[in-house]
């Protein structure tokens, strides 16, 4: 397991109106394992950051580091999890996870593979299903075992229930957390939403908006399962909330 | 079975119209308004129609023109498919090709019949030949759209698992570019059965667009339109034996 660094990231994109500076002097070092959140406003370059440790994208400037692996491109050492599921409609459960499998994985290493994280997920009995055929938690679920079944050093979630319904996202969070114990897996979380931020993350870095830089890490240490209406839970948000609103500079 | 109210009525209602026009059309007849030499009466047709299907002529001749129109349409598809891939996917194909692809479409295909006889006589290759062209244009069309139409959101996906261009083109863009061609070949086989009647039309010695020319040599209207009908009930089975097959490779495709 390699830790993930990112030193003196700068990104810009090239407008017709000039250079829209997305963001500015990113510095971050993720722990083997730790599951960080990072939460800020639409538009403030949360995204754009997670696509850029993806290798979607190449930075302005700056390095992106796993390990002493330099990040250009994207890799199977990556998971990556989008606010859609983007599943294939033509294709079922089972070959959709199968999907996410390494080339040079045999076909009965695939199905044992494919099998596991079926049942990691919680998707046994709908191994033959289409996509169509899935509530919006299940093809959530099945995008994060074909994330995971090439088995990645890192997982990046971008606002991955941000288009549950507010239950489902909470089993959704819990779920997520399962996982995490798990498969002893580093996860880097994007939201918007501060209480799933808390509730998941070691701590939770706050973007300021663009150019979007660190502004202040709240650390959540906080025994698990958490308790979201602890006194503890409340005063961990309090301070996250007041990063966004009630600034007194 | 329990048949509901709606699904009763979706039944009686595309039979409606056509056997009010029907009667109109015999009452017409018995009454002499319209002369048996211009247009029969449905009756007189309906027994030609059984007498054509008992001496087996008119089956003869649509399986003349079937057998071309599929000789024709398998062609004209799969180089529709194969060149609608290929500038689909690239650029620099769609380019070389666009400004000749652009003049060409624009031909009716019938407009190429006279010059297909002179090149390949009024065997049978001139006539597949119009077929493959009828065919051609409107599966390329929907090939080159249906390429260009898959969401990027898919080709991501592929490119964060690493995929290589093999798996990206076969599992991503050709299976999400399959409604879109399966459209085209609708359309294809319409016009590759319109084609087919028209090039037997103008030359030809057998086939259902001869029958019809024959007949109407001969002065036989009953058989012209027997043979005008089983253009459209054949063309209208065709067209729902393709909806079948789309719907069973097809069953991810919800639209479909």
């Amino acid at each position: 397991m390699n830790s993930l660094q990112i030193k003196n990231l700068n990104h810009q994109y090239a407008l017709p109106q000039g250079e829209l500076k997305v963001l500015d002097q990113v510095q971050l070092t993720v722990q083997p394992g730790e599951f960080v959140s990072i939460v800020g406003a639409s538009g403030c370059g949360k995204s754009t950051l997670l696509r850029l440790i993806g290798g979607l994208e190449t930075p302005t400037a700056g390095q992106i580091l796993l390990g002493d692996q330099l990040i250009q491109a994207p890799g199977l050492d990556r998971g990556m999890v989008f606010q859609e599921p983007r599943l294939f409609p033509w294709l079922t459960v089972e070959e959709n996870i199968s999907f996410g499998c390494r080339a040079n994985t045999s076909e009965s290493e695939k199905q044992k593979l494919v099998h596991s994280h079926i049942q990691l997920v919680g998707l046994l009995g709908f191994e033959k299903a289409y996509p169509h055929q899935l509530s919006g938690g299940m093809q959530q679920r099945t995008a994060i075992a074909r994330a995971l079944v090439s088995q990645p050093q890192v997982l990046l979630l971008d606002e991955p229930f941000g288009a549950l319904d507010a239950l489902t996202r909470i089993q959704m969070q819990q779920e997520i957390l399962k996982i995490w114990q798990a498969e002893k897996i580093t996860v880097i979380l994007v939201t918007h939403d501060i209480d799933e931020a808390v509730y998941l993350g070691d701590r939770v870095l706050v973007m300021s908006n663009r150019p979007g830089t660190f502004q202040k890490t709240v650390p959540a240490a906080l025994a698990r399962p958490r308790d979201r209406n602890s006194v503890e839970f409340s005063k961990i948000k309090k301070e996250i909330y007041d990063e966004f609103f009630n600034k007194t500079v | 079975m329990t048949l509901k109210p709606s699904s009763k009525l979706s039944w009686f209602l595309p039979l409606l119209i056509p056997v009010v026009l029907l009667v109109l059309w015999q009452i017409a007849s018995d009454t002499g308004c319209l002369k048996p030499s211009i247009l029969p009466s449905p009756f007189v047709i309906a027994a030609t129609l059984l007498e054509l299907l008992k001496s087996g002529e008119l089956f003869k001749n649509l399986e003349v023109s079937l057998v071309r129109v599929l000789e024709g349409f398998l062609m004209g598809a799969s180089l529709g498919l194969l060149v609608g891939f290929a500038m689909g996917l690239s650029k620099r194909m769609e380019g070389a090709l666009s400004l000749i692809t652009g003049l060409l479409r624009p031909i009716p295909t019938i407009a190429w019949i006279p010059a297909l006889i002179l090149w390949l006589g009024i065997g049978e290759s001139s006539k597949v030949t119009v077929i493959a062209v009828g065919s051609f244009w409107p599966v390329l069309l929907s090939a080159i759209q249906g390429v260009r139409g898959t969401d990027p959101k898919y080709l991501e996906v592929a490119r964060v698992l690493e995929k290589d261009s093999y798996t990206r083109i076969f599992k991503v863009v050709i299976p999400s570019a399959l409604p879109s061609i399966f459209t085209g070949l609708r359309v294809a086989m319409g016009i590759a059965w319109a084609s087919v009647v028209g090039a037997e039309l103008i030359a030809a010695s057998s086939g259902i667009g001869f029958m019809i020319m024959y007949a109407r040599e001969v002065s036989q209207p009953d058989v012209m339109l027997v043979g005008v009908l089983a253009i459209g009930l054949t063309g209208l089975l065709i067209d729902f034996l393709l909806l079948q097959l789309q719907k069973r490779l097809l069953k991810w495709s919800v639209t479909a």
